[in-house]
């Protein structure tokens, strides 16, 4: 079962002690890249509308506590909730004073909102010139279509990557899990703000970091730009192989379990002809090069089908692995739980929420060996610290908040 | 549409000054020393003399023999072959790494170490490297010793089983190599992270990414909701039905397929209107998710009849003219000739050199407003900058460059 990871951990050095983000998006494309710098000892502040707050709490599978699903407990890991309505004037005072003592600013609306409140990278960049502005959209913050929706699942598919997914000629399907562009596009977001917080702390002056999550996923897709650029060449949806290498793909156990297998290259495929007796296979007469696999790859594909098809899951693993063949289980989250090596990484930290007991989330990654990452709390409740921001941070007095609150700016 | 001529400005550069020696190979590791490239970082790729890096051989061959993923993900690097396993290969090494300020590698775990090429080694050369690990499994826990790809670290991780039609054969999760770019990004982080801690201190330290770690952690909350609930998520097809109907891939009369996402009622009540049906979105029809949800089979349908009926162009036309969320499932034909992609530069098309063949790759992500990445150069021939690295950093003489050469040790 999942062990207690950094949760409790001594504190260590971290790599990212004294920087302060301001994350004001919703959902993840952005938010993301918040929390792995959270992880990594950034103060993360999230900035949400009183009314409701970000609408990932009340996205995906609900809890006991109302305004926070497990998606909002995992993915908002170590964030403090600050609520600020910025439709006021004063919201954008306070959010202006916010940003003077951060280090990042982290949105996703759409290109045009934050200015129409006033919320213009002049205004920002006057209140802060060492800021950095992290800006995540789905089609970025220029071109013609920059003004349209940008949910993960349309900028993928508009990024060429949903048009992969599935089997040929028949209906494109996710591609595994539906915000994966959101997770990507935070992740080249993130290496941005890295790079600029470098340059701003060189000039003194900070600098807007541009995303669009198509390009991001876009970006990641190997040489299907080249090849079409220079052939012609449409990559069409492969199915569970791959056009590159055979075997190299999905198969059936006979427990009616999957494995992938992946034979990249010829020394794989020998080996792999090994693992299934039939070492004849490898020759140079029948399949040792890859470009005949490829020429034959039904043939080639049956023959493992049928073998792994004739042996259970792990018998099919134990002779893969005896002979160094890369295979691996096509795991559901029930194997993951029941993984030991996912347990020996620590990959599922076990963290405390008040009212909700334990609560089981990926680790952090990547691991580094002198200031690891670490999750100190899972989710905040809306607002949990507009107070201490506010008081301690801004140095804002007792009565003027109250006066915030009773306007509703907070 | 023509792809924009290559950008070349090397001005602002905001990692200049920063050296990546990448003794990695394919993708994943080397991934991270080609965003750094990309902004400025001096990238060396430590190849084998015999052959050098594999994805030099991995994908659709150029004009000049290597590959175009090479070409294009090799961008900006210089290359010098370098045989570790020689005592003066191993030697010109060390000498190299107390010039460098990030290493990249992805040997299988304890390779590094069996060559007296060890992090404690490195690090008593030059104390203030940061050293990127990347492998299949990790550097710890009961797997680190197996072949890791990305094919099966998608199994391993949780994403392939998700990928697929309901009961159907898990498919390949778009791109085979997606894990490969999500862990040279996580990477990256690390890396970036490390830099950062070590200009503080003067203390560097290693990052160790496994590719199965990087796609679980894009997982959302699929370990929270086994945990607690039990679920085990299953394949869904083109559409994540659990929480927002409609939500999914259809086809159009044109043989094309357009994405549409109604996460909420107020987008579904836009997609009737662009339906020509608003009775569709009353309390009494479909107005309420719940409702959608309990209905999804027949709610599907009548969006599927009507993507069916209109070619893509007209569906959505409709769907942007009130402001529903749908987007093409865009292949690459249908990259090359869109505006945004041509608005926001996202294909860069250089020649390659000697050659003089035009290739076409996708520009730097992300964007950032005053240091803007740039693409100098595309993938090198084998061993190009061999004698200048040598001559350059370790002040060899021609004399001592043809040793090396003739003991093979470059």
């Amino acid at each position: 079962m999942p062990e207690t990871t950094s949760a409790n951990a001594a504190p260590a050095p971290q790599a990212l002690d004294g920087v302060r983000v301001v994350d004001v998006g919703n959902f993840l494309a952005g938010p993301f890249a918040a929390s792995v710098l959270g992880e990594f000892g950034a103060d993360v502040i999230k900035v949400e509308h009183p009314i409701g707050g970000d609408p990932m709490r009340r996205f995906g599978t609900a809890t006991e506590r109302p305004d926070a699903t497990l998606k909002w407990l995992s993915e908002s890991r170590n964030k403090r909730s600050v609520t600020i309505d910025l439709l006021q004037p004063d919201g954008v005072q306070l959010f202006l004073k916010l940003l003077a003592k951060s280090d990042v600013l982290i949105e996703n609306f759409r290109p045009g909102t934050m200015e129409s409140w006033g919320l213009t990278w002049e205004a920002i960049h006057a209140a802060n010139p060492k800021l950095v502005m992290l800006r995540v959209t789905g089609y970025g913050q220029t071109g013609p279509y920059r003004r349209r929706h940008g949910f993960a699942h349309i900028a993928q598919a508009f990024g060429g990557l949903n048009y992969l997914a599935g089997f040929p000629g028949e209906t494109p399907v996710l591609p595994g899990t539906v915000p994966l562009g959101d997770y990507i596009a935070s992740l080249f977001g993130a290496i941005g703000v890295l790079i600029a917080l470098r340059q701003a702390e060189k000039t003194g002056y900070g600098q807007i970091v541009d995303v669009g999550i198509y390009e991001a996923v876009f970006r990641v897709l190997e040489e299907i730009a080249a090849a079409y650029g220079l052939h012609g060449k449409v990559r069409e949806r492969e199915g569970s192989g791959s056009f590159v290498a055979c075997p190299h793909g999905h198969f059936r156990t006979k427990n009616d379990k999957w494995i992938a297998i992946a034979c990249t290259t010829d020394k794989m495929f020998e080996r792999l002809a090994v693992a299934m007796g039939r070492p004849e296979l490898a020759s140079a007469a029948m399949y040792g090069d890859q470009r005949k696999r490829l020429a034959a790859r039904d043939e080639v594909n049956r023959i493992v089908t049928e073998w792994v098809g004739s042996h259970g899951r792990n018998e099919v693993l134990a002779i893969c692995l005896r002979e160094e063949v890369p295979v691996g289980k096509v795991n559901s989250i029930a194997d993951i739980f029941a993984d030991e090596h996912f347990q020996a990484r620590g990959n599922l930290a076990s963290v405390p929420v008040e009212g909700l007991g334990e609560v089981v989330v990926p680790g952090v990654i990547p691991r580094l060996s002198v200031t690891p990452g670490r999750i100190t709390h899972l989710g905040p409740s809306l607002g949990d610290a507009t107070e201490a921001v506010l008081g301690s941070l801004l140095g804002i007095e007792a009565g003027e908040i109250q006066r915030l609150r009773q306007q509703r700016v907070i | 549409m023509n792809p924009t001529p290559s950008l070349l400005t090397t001005d602002a550069l905001p990692l200049k000054g920063i050296r990546v020696l990448d003794i990695a190979t394919i993708i994943a590791a080397p991934f991270c020393a080609t965003v750094l490239g990309e902004f400025g970082a001096d990238v060396i790729k430590l190849e084998h003399p015999e052959g050098g890096d594999g994805l030099r051989k991995f994908g659709t061959p150029s004009m000049r023999g290597d590959t175009l993923t090479w070409l294009s993900e090799s961008r900006n690097k210089r290359s010098m072959t370098i045989d570790l396993r020689t005592p003066e290969g191993a030697d010109v090494f060390r000498q190299l790494i107390a010039q460098a300020d990030v290493l990249c590698e992805n040997f299988r775990t304890g390779t590094l170490e069996k060559w007296g090429l060890g992090w404690d080694v490195l690090k008593a050369i030059n104390p203030r490297l940061v050293m990127l690990r990347v492998t299949g499994y990790g550097q710890t826990g009961p797997y680190k010793d197996r072949p890791g790809f990305a094919r099966v670290a998608h199994a391993v991780g949780g994403i392939a089983y998700l990928a697929g039609m309901p009961k159907g054969t898990p498919v390949t999760p778009g791109s085979t190599t997606l894990g490969d770019y999500m862990t040279g990004l996580f990477g990256c982080l690390g890396v970036l992270m490390a830099l950062r801690y070590r200009d503080l201190t003067g203390e560097g330290q290693y990052v160790d990414a496994a590719l199965y770690e990087s796609v679980f952690r894009c997982t959302e909350e699929l370990a929270p909701a086994y945990a607690m609930y039990g679920v085990v998520r299953e394949r869904a097809g083109s559409s994540h039905n659990d929480f927002a109907v409609p939500h999914g891939h259809f086809s159009t009369k044109d043989g094309k397929w357009v994405a549409i996402t109604c996460a909420t009622d107020m987008l579904f009540e836009r997609l009737a209107k662009a339906m020509g049906r608003p009775e569709l979105a009353t309390e009494d029809t479909y107005g309420d998710q719940k409702t959608r949800l309990a209905h999804r089979h027949d709610v599907n349908e009548i969006v599927r009849d009507w993507c069916g009926a209109l070619t893509r162009e007209e569906v959505l036309e409709r769907c942007y003219a009130t402001d529903t969320p749908a987007g093409p499932l865009n292949n690459i034909a249908d990259i090359f000739g869109d505006r945004q992609f041509h608005a926001r530069r996202n294909l860069v098309a250089m020649d390659a050199p000697d050659t003089g063949e035009q290739i076409v790759v996708p520009a730097p992500v992300p964007r950032l407003s005053e240091t803007q990445a740039s693409i100098r150069g595309l993938g090198p021939k084998l061993g190009e900058h061999t004698d200048e690295v040598l001559r350059e950093l370790l002040g060899l003489t021609d004399v001592q460059i043809a040793t090396l050469r003739t003991r093979k040790a470059i």
